[in-house]
């Protein structure tokens, strides 16, 4: 099997704070490879050094084979590249569709001079991407959404409407910041669903941060752990959470929490 | 079509307009032409694309002082002035988007600022090259020879209709940049810049586009405006040109496209109506403004917008 | 040597009324966030109620100065109920386009009141009881004694403004404004009375230095605009909120233009500061004297 993005020895540190340190990672090909750990762990920083929002202080990345380590976050995206925010983020001033045919931008092979003089086979090329914007809402069932503002939507259907962006662009790596965050039981099960079907209906590689030990166990072929910004385990979803350290790692600082408020 | 046909509607009945107005109000025209092209500029740059510039007043007084310079030094009539002035505008407008790349926000608008002072300095006390305060004059625009028919173009109507037909044309690009693929991805920078990039977007061509555009239109503008008034002075391009077309834009209704024109059109009356209050005109014009923008922070077609979305 | 001490001192005068300028400019912004460019009106009221206070009212001096601060407590009152209270809750860019069309309006009242004609405060110094024991020759360096009292004044009221931001509980309250105004708020600072206290203070330092420059310089009705933009390079250069910055930055630019005038050439006098703030902006964003922090 083949690796579709290697991360190998990443390290960023923030002043005099290591925020991840010589972490190793990979996902292979049509995987799904979970990033998990206690609060401030790193995984966020994690996430951002692979999708390119921060540049890495030391160690080596590669993409389909091509070293990425210093490519700027737009190249990424081109490169086949997507992602979610923990927070969501979509364009809140633009309609849902015109929220997905952003990101099929770069996919096009008019050019923004073509688009300008509004010639016939970049008018054809626009219309093909609000369809294939539409068809995927369809899929996520929020076809009615599509020529409202983001706004109009609730937390979960904006969540779907992140996932369905990220598939505009054809991507070949799929990074999911925390997707189960504030949706309800009944939309977990959703989700879970949902995201298998991304793997196994369009070959989506994963990557899933996620705090909800279901959607992890349920999803992940393997699980990374962090703590402190170290990799403290790595393996089956079933073995990882037994594993001694890494409970350590939660109860402890959850532990520490509870000491503290 | 319908926003073509509107334009073109309203543009044909702009041309008309000489032949009922007197000299008076087809200047006052023309200088709301000028303000027009002015503010719709500024609202592709701050309006679509979010980057704030104080600097619009320095692309006019560049694109004016390029016709000027040209004309002295080289006798250029106004066909090739006016790419010309576009042409220096638009390179300096890339040279104050790159500062633009890095800052956001108070910084980007200080920058500005410091920008348009330093082309008003420059061109204020360069007196060798620009003229100094007393500034340049132009030579009567040339008689246009078409081989058949030669059109003077020294007289007001027709140089009123020369800068209606560059301002349909400047409208027509702003409206095609505005609402074609370049205009959206300036939206996406302006609503969130991190995730424009994460969705593939190249945000260092959208915002530098935005600032050539922008400054490329007000140098026209200048153009336009040196050859109306057959000079060139540096204290028609300071940092309250500046801020009074960031006042059309806003109180229109910034990123509306049509808001700006309707703002342009309105500060551009208020000083002339208020013509018989001479001394007190631009007091009253202060004070309107104050009230204008705590009454309706948004603008008017942002208000509109806003009302009908409910 | 000689004569490059005396350009050092005439760059601090000037300097000094800067730094008067920007204090205020640096505590508005900083604090506040308001873009303020009608602060060079605060600086223009200053000089014209001070000629008319002395040569209208014949008022003494001292008694001037208390004129000069009433006023521009007033201005400051009545910016900060223009600028800062009913626009807070939208960005920053309707305050700007708020203090231009105030801006606009003060001078316009001024040319309306005043006349176009520059004015200039005539008042000899040495005829003051205190004043005339300043010195007048500094080794090789001479100037007259309403020059010295300018950067005098700077350095005392400065003096005292960094003792109130540090010791007393407003100037408590303003600093953790300008840290974080959630936190501020939740701690107990009320917003709206620290606004109008930076818009009177703000102003009073204004117009103080525009009343001092009105003996050395012309008053005219847009003498504030030049003025006003210095000032705001001066924020920047000494870093948003920084009044130390500020301070050193003001001094910095008035000796910087001296000698631009005097070993350049004093057509670059004026453009010398932007084109710092430019560099300084592209190259050091967190101001001459801060430290590395999110710019945006």
């Amino acid at each position: 099997m083949s690796a579709i993005i290697e991360a190998r020895g990443i390290t960023k540190r923030f002043g005099g704070v290591v925020a991840v340190d010589a972490v190793d990672l990979a996902v292979e090909k049509g995987q799904i490879l979970g990033l998990i750990g206690p609060n401030g762990s790193g995984k966020s920083t994690m996430v951002n050094l692979v999708t390119g929002e921060m540049m890495a202080d030391e160690g080596s990345l590669s993409f389909n084979g091509a070293d990425i380590a210093r490519m700027a976050l737009h190249r990424r995206a081109r490169a086949g590249m997507a992602r979610s925010f923990q927070m969501l983020r979509l364009f809140q001033s633009l309609s849902v569709e015109e929220n997905l045919v952003l990101a099929n931008h770069m996919r096009m092979k008019t050019s923004v001079v073509d688009s300008f003089f509004g010639r016939a086979d970049s008018r054809a090329e626009d219309a093909r991407a609000r369809v294939k914007a539409r068809e995927l809402l369809a899929w996520f069932d929020l076809q009615e959404f599509a020529d409202r503002p983001v706004t109009a939507m609730s937390i979960g259907q904006q969540r779907m409407v992140e996932i369905a962006r990220g598939l505009m662009s054809e991507p070949t790596l799929l990074v999911l910041d925390e997707p189960a965050a504030g949706l309800s039981p009944p939309n977990v099960d959703k989700l879970i669903a949902l995201i298998r079907r991304l793997r196994d209906e369009f070959g989506i590689s994963i990557l899933l941060v996620e705090h909800v030990m279901r959607v992890v166990r349920d999803l992940c072929d393997r699980v990374v752990v962090l703590d402190s910004g170290k990799k403290i385990a790595e393996g089956a979803p079933d073995v990882v959470v037994k594993d001694p350290v890494v409970v350590e790692a939660y109860i402890g600082s959850g532990w520490k929490r509870r000491a503290q408020a | 079509m319908k926003p073509y046909l509107t334009g073109l509607g309203i543009a044909l009945a702009l041309a008309f307009a000489p032949f009922f107005l007197g000299g008076y109000e087809t200047n006052v025209l023309m200088m709301m032409l000028f303000f027009i092209i002015l503010a719709v500029g500024l609202d592709l740059v701050a309006g679509y694309c979010g980057q704030f510039s104080f600097a619009t007043g320095a692309f006019y007084g560049l694109g004016a002082y390029t016709a000027a310079i040209l004309n002295r030094d080289m006798g250029s009539p106004i066909w090739l002035n006016l790419p010309a002035g576009a042409l220096v505008a638009g390179l300096f407008g890339l040279l104050l988007g790159i500062p633009a790349l890095r800052l956001k926000g108070h910084f980007l608008a200080i920058v500005t600022i410091a920008f348009q002072t330093i082309v008003y300095l420059t061109i204020s006390q360069w007196t060798s090259f620009t003229g100094g305060q007393v500034g340049l004059s132009l030579a009567n625009p040339a008689p246009l020879n078409l081989g058949f028919v030669t059109i003077e173009m020294g007289s007001l109507r027709s140089y009123y209709w020369l800068t209606l037909a560059v301002s349909v044309i400047c409208l027509l690009v702003a409206w095609r940049l505005a609402h074609s693929r370049i205009g959206s991805e300036w939206i996406a920078i302006r609503d969130d810049e991190t995730l424009a990039a994460a969705v593939g977007i190249d945000t260092t061509r959208g915002k530098l586009s935005a600032f050539v555009a922008s400054a490329a239109l007000a140098g026209v503008a200048g153009v336009l405006t040196a050859h109306a008034l057959r000079g060139v002075t540096p204290d028609d391009y300071t940092i309250w040109i500046s801020a009074t077309v960031v006042a059309m834009m806003v109180l229109g209704g910034r990123g509306t496209f049509i808001g700006p024109i309707l703002g342009a059109v309105f500060l551009v009356l208020v000083p002339e109506l208020l013509g018989k209050f001479a001394e007190y005109k631009m007091l009253i014009y202060g004070v309107l403004l104050v009230l204008a923008i705590t009454l309706m922070p948004e603008g008017v077609i942002g208000r509109l917008r806003k009302r009908a979305a409910r | 040597m000689d004569l490059f001490l005396q350009y050092v001192a005439n760059g601090v005068v000037t300097g000094s009324t800067y730094v008067l300028v920007a204090v205020g400019l640096t505590l508005i912004f900083g604090i506040l966030g308001v873009v303020n460019f009608a602060h060079g009106e605060f600086y223009m009221i200053g000089g014209y109620v001070g000629i008319l206070a002395i040569t209208v009212l014949k008022l003494p001096v001292f008694a001037a100065i208390a004129v000069v601060l009433l006023a521009a407590a007033v201005i400051g009152l009545l910016a900060e109920a223009i600028l800062h209270k009913p626009l807070k809750s939208h960005d920053a860019t309707n305050s700007i386009i708020s203090s231009f069309g105030l801006a606009v309006a003060l001078q316009n009242a001024a040319l309306v009141v005043m006349g176009p004609q520059p004015q200039r405060l005539n008042l000899d110094v040495s005829k003051i009881p205190i004043l005339a024991s300043i010195p007048t020759d500094f080794g090789p360096v001479f100037l007259p004694q309403q020059r010295t009292l300018i950067p005098l004044t700077m350095v005392i009221l400065i003096g005292v403004l960094y003792v109130i931001l540090k010791y007393t509980w407003t100037g408590r309250s303003l600093r953790a404004m300008a840290q974080h105004p959630t936190v501020a708020r939740l701690c107990g600072v009320r917003i709206q009375s620290v606004a109008v206290v930076t818009f009177m203070v703000g102003a009073g330092l204004a117009g103080i230095a525009g009343m001092l420059m009105s003996s050395i310089f012309f008053v005219y009705p847009v003498v504030g605009n030049m003025i006003a933009l210095k000032a705001f390079t001066v924020v920047i250069l000494g870093g948003m909120g920084n009044v130390a910055g500020a301070a050193v930055a003001g001094l910095l630019l008035g000796i910087t233009e001296s000698l631009t005038s005097a070993y350049l050439a004093n057509g670059m006098r004026d453009i010398v500061g932007f084109v710092i703030v430019i560099l300084m902006l592209l190259f050091r964003p967190q101001g001459l004297f801060g430290k590395v922090a999110e710019r945006s």
